[in-house]
C-alpha cells in the first residue's frame, strides 16, 4: 500500500470576489521510504501542496489517502492527531522555540506524543541530537546556534517521534549552498538510516540533485515526475 | 507537564512585561490589604469608642423607645427600679449597669446657645460601665443632686465656656412644656470620641428626672460584661427572660448600632476600589497575552503543525498569564504584609493631619487608628489575583489557539 495517494486535488483560494486556484488536480503517489522533490518557481503551488499533505490546509476538492485512509474531509481535531503522530515538519525559518534549549525543542515533539516513558524519551533525543551532529550542543538556545545547527534541530525534531513522513518547505532557502548542502545530506541520511518518507519543496537546482524523485509543479499542475535509482551525492 | 515547563520559560522571556503586570496586580493587592487593614483597624477603633464613651455592650430600653431613639422622646421609658436592677445582674458575663435618660437640650451661656443632646446619668454607676473618669481634663465629675455638668472639650471651645461657669440648658419635659436648668460647669471632658467631647452635656440623673418631670423613669440601661464578644449571644438569652419580666423591653447588642451598617457599607466602598483596580490589572493580562500571541504566531503555527491540540495552546497561555498572577500575589501579599506591620505597630495618627475631623465623616474617634490583621483578605487576594489573571487570558489565548495554522506558520 502506498504512504500517500492524490487523486484530483484542487485548491482554490478565495480572496475577495476573486478565486486563486493554487492547485488543479493534482494526481500523486508517494511510496514509503521515498526520497522526493517538488520543485518549481515561485507561486507553482509546491507549499500549498505541502501544506495540504500535512494536513495543515483542506482541499477544495479530491482525495488524499494517507496509509489507505482518506483525510481530505476529516474535521481538524482528527487532523491535528494525524499530524501529532505521523508528520514531521521542517520549515524554511526553522520555527523553534527560542526559551527551550536545542534537546528541549527535540523533546517538546515527544513530549506530546502520550504512553513513552522519560527514559525513553530521553535516549531517543539525544540519539536524534547525536544522528544530525549536534551532540554537545544539547543545551544551547536557538539564538546560540547557527543556522544550520537551527535547521538540525528542526530536523531532530520532526524526526525524533517516528513520523511516517516529514514535510520540508524549502528546508535550505535560509542557508547559504555549504550549509544547505550538509543539511540535505543529513535529511537523505536520516532517510536511508531510518527509512521515513522525505517530501520537500525547494527551487534551488543543486537541492534538486540529492533527490530520488524530482517532481515539477507549474501553475499548480505536476508537468514532470522523474525518478533515478542509484545516487551518488556522498561521493 | 511540559506545557508547564513552558509556561514558566515564557514568562521569562520578557522580563520586563512580565514584571510591569504582576507589578499592578501586586499593586492592586497591596492596597487592597492596606485599605482593608485600615478600615477593620478604624472599625475596631469605632466599636472600642462607641462601647467605650457611649453605648456599653449591650442596652435594654423599651423596644416602641428603641425604634425612635434617634429622636430623643420621653416617651415609652422604662422604671428604674429594684427589679429591672436585680435582674440585670443576672446577666451572663455581667460586670456592672447603669440607669440612663437621653434628651433634648439646648446649651445657652447667656449669648450664644447650641442644640446638644443631655445625658442624665448615675454617676458612679456610669463609671463602673464607661470610661470617663481617666478623660476628665478639668474638675470632677458631680455627684448625685449636684446641679453641676460634665461638657466635652471641643463643645466647651466652640462655646469659650470653662470651668465653674454657668450655663443655662433648656428643655422640654415630658408633657411637653419648656423648663430649665442652670448649672455649673463641674467638669470638662476629652475622650477618644469626638460625639462625646462635642455634642453631649452630661448631667445628674435625678436632677435631670426632676427636670423632666419623668419621676423614677429612663430611657434605657447600659450594661457592660467582661466579653464583648458574648453581646450577641446574650441578647439571645436574656431578651425572653426580660419580656417575661416586661414584654415591652427589649435587649440591644452594640453590633445593632447604626455604626455597624455604616462601617459594612465602607466595606463595599472598598471592594468597589478593589474592582476597579483588578479591572485595571486584568486589562494587563489581557494585553500581554494578546502581545505575546502575535510575538509567537509562527511558533503557534508550528505547535499546530507538530499536532498540539487548541486546548493544550490555550493552556499554555493561561498557564503563563497564571504566573503573572501568583508572582503579583505573592509580591503583593508581601508588600501588604510590611504595610500591614507597620500599620498596626506604629498606627495612623489623625492627629497629625490638621484640621481633620473624622466626625465629621461619621466616624466617631479622633486617636491613632491601627492597622489589624485579617487573613481572609490576604487568601483572597492571592487567589483572586492568581485566578483573575487565569480567567484574563482564556479569551485571548483562545484567539491565539484559533488561528488557522498555515496563516500562522506564514504570518499571513
Amino acid at each position: 500500500m502506498s504512504l500517500l495517494v492524490l487523486k484530483n486535488v484542487k485548491k482554490i483560494y478565495h480572496q475577495g470576489v476573486i478565486n486563486v486556484p493554487a492547485l488543479k488536480g493534482v494526481e500523486l503517489i508517494v511510496e514509503k521510504g521515498e526520497f522526493t522533490t517538488v520543485f518549481g518557481p515561485s507561486g507553482s503551488g509546491k507549499t500549498t501542496l505541502l501544506n495540504v499533505i500535512g494536513c495543515l490546509d483542506k482541499p477544495t476538492e479530491g482525495e488524499i489517502y494517507f496509509t489507505g485512509d482518506n483525510i481530505a474531509d476529516l474535521d481538524k481535531r482528527y487532523l491535528a492527531e494525524i499530524r501529532r503522530k505521523n508528520i514531521g515538519f521542517v520549515f524554511q525559518s526553522y520555527n523553534l522555540i527560542p526559551v527551550l534549549t536545542a534537546y528541549e525543542n527535540v523533546e517538546f515533539a515527544i513530549k506530546i506524543l502520550k504512553n513513552i516513558s522519560s527514559r525513553e524519551i530521553k535516549k531517543r533525543v539525544f540519539k536524534m541530537l547525536e544522528l544530525v551532529g549536534l551532540q554537545g550542543l544539547e543545551n544551547r538556545k536557538p539564538n546560540e546556534l547557527s543556522g544550520g545547527q537551527k535547521q538540525r534541530v528542526a530536523i531532530a525534531r520532526s524526526l525524533v517521534k517516528k513520523p511516517k513522513l516529514v514535510l520540508a518547505d524549502e528546508p535550505t532557502a535560509n542557508l547559504d549552498s555549504k550549509t544547505g548542502e550538509d543539511v540535505l545530506k543529513i535529511m537523505l541520511e536520516m532517510n536511508e538510516e531510518l527509512k521515513t518518507t522525505f517530501l520537500f519543496s525547494t527551487h534551488d537546482p543543486l537541492v534538486m540533485d540529492y533527490a530520488q524523485r524530482k517532481i515539477e509543479l507549474k501553475d499548480g499542475q505536476i508537468t514532470r515526475d522523474e525518478r533515478r535509482e542509484e545516487l551518488d551525492v556522498f561521493n | 507537564m511540559f506545557l508547564i515547563k513552558l509556561s514558566l520559560k515564557n514568562l521569562m522571556r520578557h522580563k520586563r512585561r512580565t514584571m510591569i503586570t504582576a507589578a499592578i496586580i501586586a499593586w492592586a493587592i497591596f492596597f487592597y490589604i492596606t485599605f482593608d487593614s485600615f478600615l477593620l483597624g478604624m472599625n475596631d477603633l469605632v466599636f472600642q469608642n462607641i462601647i467605650d464613651y457611649e453605648y456599653g455592650h449591650v442596652q435594654v430600653a423599651n423596644s416602641s423607645y428603641w425604634e425612635n431613639k434617634d429622636e430623643l422622646p420621653l416617651k415609652n421609658l422604662m422604671f428604674n427600679n429594684e427589679e429591672i436592677n436585680k435582674k440585670l445582674t443576672e446577666i451572663r458575663n455581667y460586670k456592672a449597669h447603669a440607669p440612663q435618660i437621653n434628651f433634648q437640650l439646648r446649651l445657652s451661656d447667656g449669648i450664644n446657645e447650641t442644640p446638644v443632646m443631655g445625658k442624665g446619668i448615675s454617676p458612679q454607676e456610669t463609671l463602673n460601665v464607661l470610661n470617663y473618669e481617666d478623660y476628665i481634663v478639668e474638675g470632677r465629675i458631680f455627684q448625685a443632686g449636684e446641679r453641676k455638668a460634665v461638657i466635652g472639650k471641643r463643645l466647651a471651645d466652640i462655646m469659650k465656656l470653662e470651668l465653674h461657669d454657668y450655663v443655662t440648658l433648656l428643655t422640654r419635659t415630658k408633657s411637653e412644656t419648656f423648663n430649665t436648668i442652670d448649672a455649673e460647669i463641674g467638669g470638662i471632658i476629652n475622650t477618644p470620641n469626638p460625639t462625646i467631647n462635642q455634642n453631649i452635656v452630661l448631667l445628674p440623673l435625678d436632677v435631670v428626672q426632676d427636670t423632666l418631670s419623668v419621676d423614677n423613669m429612663v430611657t434605657h440601661f447600659i450594661v457592660r460584661l467582661d466579653d464583648q464578644n458574648f453581646a450577641p449571644q446574650i441578647v439571645e438569652e436574656f431578651n425572653n427572660e426580660l419580656q417575661g419580666m416586661d414584654r415591652n423591653l427589649s435587649v440591644y447588642s452594640w453590633r445593632n448600632l447604626d455604626e455597624v451598617s455604616i462601617t459594612q457599607a465602607k466595606q463595599s466602598g472598598n471592594n468597589f476600589i478593589l474592582f476597579i483596580v483588578l479591572t485595571i490589572a486584568a486589562i494587563g493580562i489581557i494585553n500581554i497575552v494578546i502581545l505575546a500571541a502575535l510575538e509567537r504566531m509562527e511558533e503557534i503555527g508550528m505547535m499546530k503543525a507538530m499536532g498540539l491540540k487548541e486546548r493544550e495552546i490555550i493552556l499554555s497561555f493561561v498557564l503563563e498569564s497564571t504566573g503573572i498572577g501568583v508572582l503579583g500575589g505573592i509580591f503583593g501579599c508581601i508588600l501588604g504584609a510590611i504595610s500591614v506591620y507597620f500599620f498596626s505597630l506604629y498606627g495612623l495618627d489623625f492627629a497629625a493631619f490638621v484640621d481633620i475631623d473624622m466626625s465629621t465623616f461619621g466616624v466617631p474617634l479622633i486617636s491613632k487608628i491601627y492597622g489589624t490583621w485579617n487573613p481572609d483578605a490576604f487568601i483572597n487576594m492571592f487567589l483572586f489575583a492568581v485566578f483573575g489573571s487565569m480567567l484574563a487570558s482564556i479569551l485571548p489565548a483562545r484567539w491565539a489557539a484559533k488561528k488557522d495554522p498555515v496563516q500562522a506558520i506564514y504570518k499571513r
